[in-house]
């Protein structure tokens, strides 16, 4: 019975994964967290489109899979690698921004829960003006690009 | 050419023809001539990454396995290895690195495959133990080997290929950020530095580069 309702939220979630989110007219897809082994943190990548005509920000994301949840990015200055946390991060009027692997990035952090690849993620995002946006992340391998 | 210059009519015609086919055979040697002198000047010009068959040393450490073995460069040979600097706390950047060195791999035929080693080397001892790395680096395949080692052996790694790294103040949780070099360094079967790519590289030239490398052995 318990599995049961494990697969018909799993396939609740995977509908609403195949649609795009849509608040504040920010639209995100291919939201995906890239996890690591035991108790390593974990990546997440998605893309944002601001279908507004007001830019649109996130300041923050939270989950129950993970202790906490902050904005990165990485960069590189003179042959290191270094990475450093982002309190907003806009996405304009009319435009696509990514966090994608090797830039900005949501840093998952302690898993509160084991995971497996191919297991789905609910995530929170913290638009500016408190709004929150809830967005399905796939697992995936840490071998993923 | 000759007929063509003695011809009737189409002598004009055929004139014109002739010397632009002139300009363009003077062009084309040219072109053969700058080739050839780019090959002579740099015999490895098809290397995607940076040739620092000069600049760097051959590979040399002392440091401890996934096993908890201690391993030094001996224990490698006859492996064109691949050597990069990180950290398993590091979300992004690190599995990054290793994802497109495994992507790349993967690109290669098995024997091939067979002959490239990835060396891991974390820079984080503190919470990089042997088992952590072990789990770590298994993760990106059987050529992933996770290497860690006290600060002193460590340091002398980072000081010879000129690299460095920095362990970040610790957060109210403990947990702290680690600085270190994107670069991936390569070394030949017999342990000579030879290329370094960077972890940004696309991974088609690093899969061509690492095929070359094995090639040459």
């Amino acid at each position: 019975m318990r599995m049961f309702k494990g697969t018909l939220v799993a396939g609740l979630l995977s509908l609403l994964a195949a649609t795009p989110v849509l608040a504040a007219e920010l639209e995100i897809s291919d939201a995906r967290l890239r996890m690591l082994p035991g108790d390593r943190p974990g990546a997440g990548y998605f893309k944002l489109y601001n279908a507004g005509d007001e830019p649109a920000a996130v300041v923050g994301a939270e989950t129950n899979a993970y202790a906490s949840v902050e904005l990165h990015m990485s960069m590189e200055k003179d042959g290191m690698a270094m990475m450093h946390g982002v309190e907003r991060f806009e996405v304009p009027p009319g435009e696509t921004r990514e966090f994608a692997p090797q830039g900005y990035h949501l840093m998952f952090m302690k898993p509160q829960q084991s995971l497996n690849v191919g297991d789905e993620v609910e995530v929170r995002l913290i638009l500016e003006g408190d709004e929150r946006v809830e967005t399905t992340f796939e697992v995936v391998s840490p071998a993923a690009l | 050419m000759r007929q063509g210059r003695t011809g009737g009519n189409g002598k004009v015609q055929r004139r014109g023809a002739g010397a632009s086919q002139a300009v363009a055979r003077a062009g084309a040697a040219l072109l053969l001539t700058a080739a050839l002198f780019a090959l002579a000047g740099c015999e490895d010009v098809n290397w995607r990454g940076t040739d620092i068959s000069d600049a760097m040393p051959a590979l040399d450490f002392e440091l401890i396995d996934e096993n908890g073995q201690q391993v030094d460069e001996g224990d490698y040979a006859g492996k064109t290895t691949l050597v990069y600097f990180g950290f398993t706390h590091c979300p992004d950047v690190c599995p990054t690195a290793l994802a497109r060195l495994s992507a790349a791999i993967r690109e290669l035929d098995e024997p091939t495959r067979d002959a490239v080693r990835v060396l891991f080397v974390s820079v984080d001892p503190e919470r990089d133990s042997p088992e952590v790395l072990d789990a770590y680096t298994e993760a990106f395949g059987p050529r992933f080997i996770g290497l860690t080692g006290d600060k002193a052996a460590l340091d002398a790694v980072t000081n010879r290929y000129r690299v460095s790294y920095r362990l970040g103040e610790p957060e109210a949780d403990g947990s702290y950020d680690v600085d270190h070099s994107s670069a991936i360094f390569a070394f030949d079967s017999g342990g000579d530095a030879r290329l370094l790519m960077r972890d940004t590289d696309p991974v088609d030239s690093i899969a061509a580069d690492i095929r070359r490398l094995v090639e040459k052995g």
